[in-house]
């Protein structure tokens, strides 16, 4: 079985699951504040920020921070207790497919639901600031190609968080642990952000990109700025590590 | 009978570590503040402890919910993955009866947990500050507060995990509610009233009264709907 037919049974399981429901619920909560609180973009051009940039970022910040994270937390649950419920990974082992291929074939599934949940923020923020321009009379909307950056670098950014919640889920078999501590080390990353060693920590890369961004944006507030070296390296380093021991565990516990 | 059950089913999922675990490291973020950052300037609060608080309780909670919303969901889903609940549905006991068993059980282990943390809070006010005599009331007064705000939160954790039968809903939706609290202002009265967002609150505003009773009527009503929304389901199934 080729590797293209088995990402697309992978999506075939997962297709009644709903969760796009939830990402799209969590998309309106962070946005609604945004248009109800819009007039107060204005304030922050005291920071050197215009007020499109401003309610742009801000909403950004918001998702990297906590939901994106959770919901990819969420995702790895989505992933693995579909198949552990009513033993269908013991089914999946016992055909003639190489377990690490069917590891990485989730683990593209689960890069994909990051990607459609920025999607969906991405398709959320148009409307609101649409509705924003319309309710304040200014231009809201920012350019397409700007945006498609941004939402470029938050979703490279997200791969090696991705990988290392991925693994956390291929190797604890009990789901307390894996989801505890997904979530868990979700709240230090604030913290860890204001370290010079942020770039150990790959759950804390896309709340770091888009904060660095807002300090380019804003003229007036300094963020630590993104350096790739030894960022680029580091990362690398730990998605591979990081995907190859989740390929290396995968099914083991079913497997004994 | 049903809580030491829900004691028995929780140490097989692995429970207790894990409530161990996130207990020590809700405990160890006062102590790892004051260490990194140096001493915190308490002297703008009005003691030690609420200095304390006020730089650490934002982070504690969040820990505190986010274990409530995942051992909620964890707790249902080894009920419905193996369809147990409909065993526990043909046994002589009332359906309610594993509602009140769980809810019961994770309020036990959020004493617990909270009991842990502010044993941390107050070995940081004795052993970096000097505290007053009247030390121990205040920090028994801001225990029972912070456990009767945590109420609500379980049981709506609880409720939602018990009518969403796949895991990643139940866990996704707790996720969302965890979002929603950390967006509301903590200074808006009514807003602040959410179930997950009332832990968030802090015994020195002036608002104590309002806030306990309404974490009072949020339990009532909480668990009433529960008894509603089972019958509904009885008379659909």
């Amino acid at each position: 079985m080729n590797f293209l037919s088995l990402v697309s049974i992978e999506f075939k399981k997962i297709r009644r699951s709903k969760i796009l429901l939830i990402f799209f619920v969590s998309s309106v909560i962070l946005w609604l504040p945004s248009v109800l609180n819009a007039h107060l973009n204005f304030e922050m051009q005291a920071e050197g920020i215009s007020p499109e940039h401003n309610f742009m970022i801000q909403g950004f910040m918001g998702m990297a921070w906590f939901m994106f994270p959770a919901s990819m937390v969420v995702g790895t649950v989505l992933l693995s207790q579909t198949e552990i419920t009513n033993r269908g990974i013991q089914k999946m082992l016992t055909l003639p497919i190489s377990t690490a291929k069917l590891c990485m074939a989730k683990f593209v599934v689960l890069t994909t639901l990051a990607a459609v949940q920025i999607l969906i923020m991405t398709g959320m923020y148009y409307i609101s600031a649409a509705i924003c321009q319309r309710m304040l009379d200014y231009p809201f909307l920012l350019s397409p190609l700007f945006i498609a950056k941004e939402i470029g670098m938050l979703f490279l950014s997200s791969i090696p968080m991705l990988a290392v919640f991925w693994m956390l889920s291929a190797l604890i078999q009990t789901p307390i642990f894996s989801v505890g501590i997904g979530l868990a080390s979700i709240v230090p990353s604030v913290f860890i952000n204001n370290t010079k060693l942020w770039y150990c920590y790959p759950i804390s890369y896309p709340f770091f990109v888009i904060t660095s961004e807002y300090g380019k944006l804003a003229e007036h507030i300094d963020t630590a700025q993104v350096s790739l070296f030894p960022w680029i390296p580091v990362a690398l380093f730990l998605t591979v590590a990081a995907v190859g021991i989740s390929c290396r565990y995968f099914g083991h516990a079913e497997r004994k | 009978m049903t809580f030491l059950l829900e004691c028995k089913k929780a140490k097989r999922i692995g429970f207790y570590p894990a409530l161990i675990g996130s207990s020590i490291l809700a405990a160890a973020i006062p102590i790892l503040n004051i260490i990194i950052r140096g001493e915190i300037d308490v002297t703008a609060s009005k003691s030690p402890l609420q200095g304390l608080l006020g730089a650490n309780w934002q982070l504690m909670t969040m820990l505190n919910i986010l274990f409530i919303a995942a051992s909620a969901s964890l707790l249902y889903h080894t009920e419905y993955a193996d369809n147990a609940m409909q065993k526990l549905y043909t046994l002589p006991i009332h359906e309610g009866s594993v509602f009140y068993g769980k809810t019961l059980f994770i309020s036990v282990m959020s004493l617990l947990t909270l009991t842990v943390e502010f044993s941390a809070l107050a070995f940081c006010s004795y052993y970096w500050y000097t505290p007053e005599n009247s030390f121990i009331l205040e920090l028994c007064q801001n225990f029972g507060y912070s456990l009767l705000l945590l109420l609500p939160c379980v049981v709506l954790a609880l409720l939602i995990s018990e009518f969403c039968q796949s895991m990643w809903m139940s866990l996704g939706i707790c996720v969302v509610c965890v979002f929603i609290a950390t967006m509301l202002p903590t200074d808006q009265f009514l807003l602040s009233l959410f179930p997950f967002a009332l832990p968030f609150q802090m015994l020195d505003t002036a608002q104590t009264v309002p806030y306990l009773c309404a974490a009072c009527t949020e339990l009532l009503i909480l668990i009433v709907t529960e008894k509603i929304a089972v019958k509904i389901r009885r008379s659909i199934s």
